[in-house]
């Protein structure tokens, strides 16, 4: 049974151009170099030859002065896209009694703000959507306008579709990325990674082939990880519509468990593959939210590669 | 059931408020929107079912309440009807309730039966009689009796009422009253009343009015005893080999159109006949299939009374044995043939072996099988023939004793105990005839013996007898002519008079059938299986131990008169008897006018409303209150206790 579209409920995050912009300016990123190893202009140090290294960076005074094969490395600064997959399934929509906003608005602020820090430093940014209705994907483009449109289209998604049902969706997204996105590019998938497609962590995983670097942001309601009822509750699903009766004090505990172990994969999933795993309640303050991903994009920009 | 009333209970269709109630808290249980749901796993039973079993109390609390409210509504329009006395300057009143237990009150009336409605309108009465009012209450069942004598002690009037079951006996509307009419004669109260409480079911439909003349005045307030009801029963079932023969009365007699006695070997059926289109006492044959065993009979079909649907089957396959010892050369009859008394016994085919004798038997066991034994003319009994007729009589034996001529030829050591003490004469008789109380016995057979004319007769010493010996009939000279006399458990008739058509013309007279029929039907009472109408006492003369258990398994009260040790069925059945050791078994059936429900004249004036009245009476507002007071604190106990459960 298809889900019902759901408006979103913006909550305090409206209207979301201005926070996005407010939470950008309150983390110092710097202007995060996007840097690569290899040819370019200035020297970036030494380190010892290991077969296959272009003769052309052999150093051949440190050569003659300490009888080692040691090549030189020079940095160069290289535009390092950023790619938003914004999941705005109709499970997003939702947003219990205790959360500032649904848990799509909180995931548009932080791809928006992320998209603000990627713009600022000249980076292209690009825009793909799991399931929802009114959702415009977006190619990778930087400049001004660039963060104009992604805002545009962000304001104008609304909450809806059952992944569950819709495996195309999955294959829309991660198809198009695989397809086009360069050699280092960042990926960023903000979503609830609830009611998912089986195979949606390994086709995710599969990104990061090509140096991209994957970042999962899970974005969760403060009902949902804490499930705080009590008695008997009958609760319906937002996707498969599924509607079951429990009592909530002798589940609680399996429930917890159960989502955590969903974390737990997607956390050791990419972590086999350079990626990273966050989590994140619609109640955190959203610039440190912020902070954590920039710093989790961050870490995979100053470790440095070899030889190109 | 005014309106008002009405739309007061009507509140109670509000009792489906709290199921509605429920089914709508159940559907909207906590029921939210929750994304993760299908990794929330389903509750444990354990949980689910405590809910419920709360949810229930709760539900059967509300409920409850609902209704109690809907009474609380209605009841200041509730009236409950109850009998009220009369008083005449609020005078004290000398009450005697007459509460018929018969069997017709058994009749369903309304939601329960006529004895029912009769008991609270006793309790009524009780209730509403003041300090300083006597209460009387006498049970119209036959025989009548008084269960409570004349008291201002009304609790103990209260407690009797209480006790009181019904029965089976039949009706004796005019004893009862006679007899509560005498409960208050001469009580200081200022008015006197007799209550009738009854269906006036007597049998006497074409008996004068009651209260025609009674110095009391009679009250009859429950008009709504005596509407028609239909009835049929069974009187009586007898079989004899393999048929039964059932009578059956029912009223109206059309009743028993549509219906059909069937008998029955335990469980099993082994005959049934359809009833004759009326049936006013009507005796039914029943062939017999394959029939062992005890037997019942049932009444096919329902009808106002149960209890007297089933009767008993009375085996009569054994015979009454009755024995003859007699000279045969002496009491021959010159037209040749066995003794007159022989003769005349088999004449009346009563259902019996006759077995002559040539002597006494000295040995008690050969007296065994004969329930009578008839003696004619004995010159005396030695001592062995004594002792083994003395022991005979102590177990119930029945013996008729024809003194004659050979009376004071006794030979040495004989003598006539133990059926006459001391000595025995024959001489002239003083007198032709018998005294006309002879009719008392005899009836209609009694003028026969006015003009009788013995050749002579016996003497006996009277006095020697006991106090226990009695004159039925007498010589008009006021000599003994019939002597009856228990001894032990058995029973002794005494003629002076031989049967032999030689020494008088007694065998010509029609009261000699009689008086042998009196013996037989003495006989047949004291053996085997033995039937009587309920509410007849049963007495054993000379029992040293008697036990009876009645056919509810009840033990019955048995009184000692002295001589007798008395007992009264008062249910249609069968009776275990232990009398002395030895096991009996008698029957009690319904008495045939008790099955007419037709109600007896009365007198208008005995429903005046002088007499007394039907009060409405009785708000129950309060009690309702309070239990609806105690069922929110309930209901308020189990919240907080399923609270704190959980």
């Amino acid at each position: 049974m298809p889900s019902p579209l759901r408006s979103i409920d913006w909550g305090s995050i409206a209207p979301l151009r201005i926070r996005a912009r407010v939470v950008a300016d309150g983390v110092y990123a710097g202007a995060h170099r996007s840097l690569r190893r290899g040819p370019g202009v200035e020297f970036g140090g030494h380190r010892e030859y290991v077969p296959g290294d272009d003769l052309r960076w052999l150093d051949r005074r440190a050569l003659l002065r300490h009888d080692k094969l040691i090549v030189r490395e020079f940095e160069t600064e290289t535009d390092r896209g950023l790619r938003l997959i914004v999941d705005a399934s109709a499970s997003m929509g939702f947003r219990s009694h205790a959360a500032p906003a649904a848990k799509f608005a909180f995931a548009a602020l932080i791809a928006g703000a992320l998209a603000r820090l990627a713009i600022a430093s000249g980076d292209p940014v690009g825009l793909e959507w799991l399931g929802g209705a009114g959702v415009r994907p977006l190619p990778a483009r930087a400049g001004r306008e660039a963060f104009e449109r992604i805002i545009g289209a962000l304001e104008s998604a609304d909450a809806g579709g059952d992944l569950g049902l819709d495996a195309g969706s999955v294959e829309r997204a991660f198809g198009s990325i695989a397809r086009k996105a360069k050699r280092g590019t960042i990926i960023v998938l903000v979503s609830d990674l609830l009611d998912l497609p089986n195979e949606t962590l390994d086709r995710f995983a599969a990104l990061a082939s090509g140096g991209r670097v994957l970042v999962a942001l899970q974005v969760l309601d403060p009902e949902e990880t804490k499930f705080p009822f009590e008695g008997t509750v009958r609760l319906r699903a937002l996707e498969g519509g599924s509607v079951i009766e429990t009592d909530a004090d002798t589940t609680r505990t399996r429930y917890l468990e159960r989502l955590a172990a969903i974390g737990n994969e997607w956390a050791r999933k990419l972590t086999d593959h350079r990626g990273q795993f966050l989590r994140a309640e619609t109640t955190d303050e959203p610039a440190e939210v912020l902070r954590t991903a920039v710093f989790a994009i961050g870490g995979r920009l100053t470790r440095r590669g070899g030889a190109p | 059931m005014s309106f008002l009333y009405a739309a007061g209970l009507a509140v109670a269709l509000l009792v489906v408020a709290p199921f509605i109630a429920h089914l709508l808290e159940r559907r909207r249980a906590d029921e939210r929107d929750f994304p993760p749901t299908r990794l929330v796993p389903l509750s444990e039973p354990v949980a689910r079912r405590r809910r419920r079993v709360d949810d229930r109390i709760l539900y059967a609390v509300r409920t409850a309440a609902v209704i109690l409210l809907a009474f609380l509504g209605a009841t200041p329009f509730v009236r409950c009807s109850s009998l009220a006395i009369g008083r005449h300057g609020g005078a004290s009143v000398a009450l005697a309730i007459v509460l018929d237990d018969s069997l017709s009150m058994l009749a369903q009336s309304g939601n329960g039966t006529r004895w029912d409605k009769a008991k609270k309108a006793a309790y009524d009465l009780i209730a509403d009689a003041r300090e300083g009012d006597a209460v009387g209450i006498v049970l119209a069942g036959s025989q009548p009796r008084i269960a409570l004598a004349s008291t201002t002690d009304l609790a103990a009037a209260r407690g009797v009422v209480e006790s009181l079951v019904a029965s089976h006996r039949a009706t004796d509307l005019d004893g009862a009253l006679e007899l509560a009419r005498s409960l208050v004669h001469g009580l200081p109260q200022a008015d006197h009343r007799v209550v009738l409480l009854s269906d006036l079911a007597d049998g006497r439909v074409d008996g004068p009015p009651l209260g025609e003349s009674a110095d009391v005045a009679l009250w009859i307030p429950l008009s709504d005893l005596t509407e028609p009801a239909r009835n049929c029963a069974i009187l009586r079932a007898d079989r004899q080999r393999e048929r039964a023969t059932v009578r059956v009365a029912c009223s109206p007699p059309g009743e028993s159109k549509r219906r059909a006695v069937a008998i029955y070997a335990d469980d099993k059926r082994v005959g049934e006949t359809k009833l004759p289109d009326e049936a006013p006492g009507t005796d039914v044959g029943v062939q017999l299939h394959d029939a062992t065993g005890e037997l019942m009979a049932r009444l096919v079909g329902a009808d106002a009374i149960l209890a007297d649907d089933t009767a008993p089957v009375l085996a009569t396959s054994g015979e009454l044995a009755v024995a003859i010892v007699a000279d045969p050369v002496s009491s021959k009859l010159a037209t040749g043939g066995p003794p007159p008394v022989e003769q005349a016994l088999s004449a009346l085919e009563l259902d019996m072996r006759v077995r002559p004798l040539p002597l006494l038997p000295d040995r008690p066991e050969d007296l065994a099988p004969f329930a009578g034994i008839v003696i004619e003319d004995p010159p005396g009994f030695t001592p062995e023939a004594r002792r083994s007729l003395g022991a005979w009589l102590e177990r119930g034996g029945v013996a008729l004793l024809a003194l004659g001529p050979h009376a004071p030829l006794a030979p040495l050591g004989a003598s006539f105990e133990p059926l006459v003490a001391g000595s025995v004469g024959w001489g002239p008789s003083g007198a032709q005839g018998l005294d006309e109380r002879a009719a008392a016995v005899f009836g209609a057979a009694a003028p026969g013996l006015y003009d009788l004319r013995p050749r002579g007769r016996a003497t006996v010493d009277l006095p020697l007898l006991g106090s226990a010996a009695k004159v039925v009939a007498r010589w008009k000279d006021d000599a003994p002519w019939l002597i009856e006399r228990p001894v032990g458990r058995g029973f002794v008739f005494v003629i002076t008079l031989p049967t032999s058509a030689e020494t008088s013309d007694l065998p010509l007279r029609p009261a000699f059938l009689t008086l042998l029929e009196m013996f037989t039907e003495a006989a047949r009472g004291r053996s085997g299986a033995h039937r009587t109408t309920v509410g007849e006492a049963w007495a054993f003369q000379g029992a040293k131990s008697l036990e009876v258990v009645g056919p509810d398994k009840a033990h019955l009260r048995v009184t000692d008169d002295g001589t007798s040790k008395l007992v009264v069925p008062d249910k249609i059945g069968t009776y275990d008897i232990k009398l002395d050791g030895d096991k009996l078994i008698r029957l009690a059936a319904p008495a045939e006018r008790e099955v007419d429900l037709r109600p007896r004249p009365v007198n208008p004036q005995t429903r005046a409303a002088s007499l007394g009245d039907i009060r409405a009476k009785l708000d129950v507002s309060p009690h309702v209150a309070a239990l609806l007071l105690a069922l929110f604190v309930v209901e308020l106990g189990i919240r907080l206790w399923v609270r704190s459960a959980r």
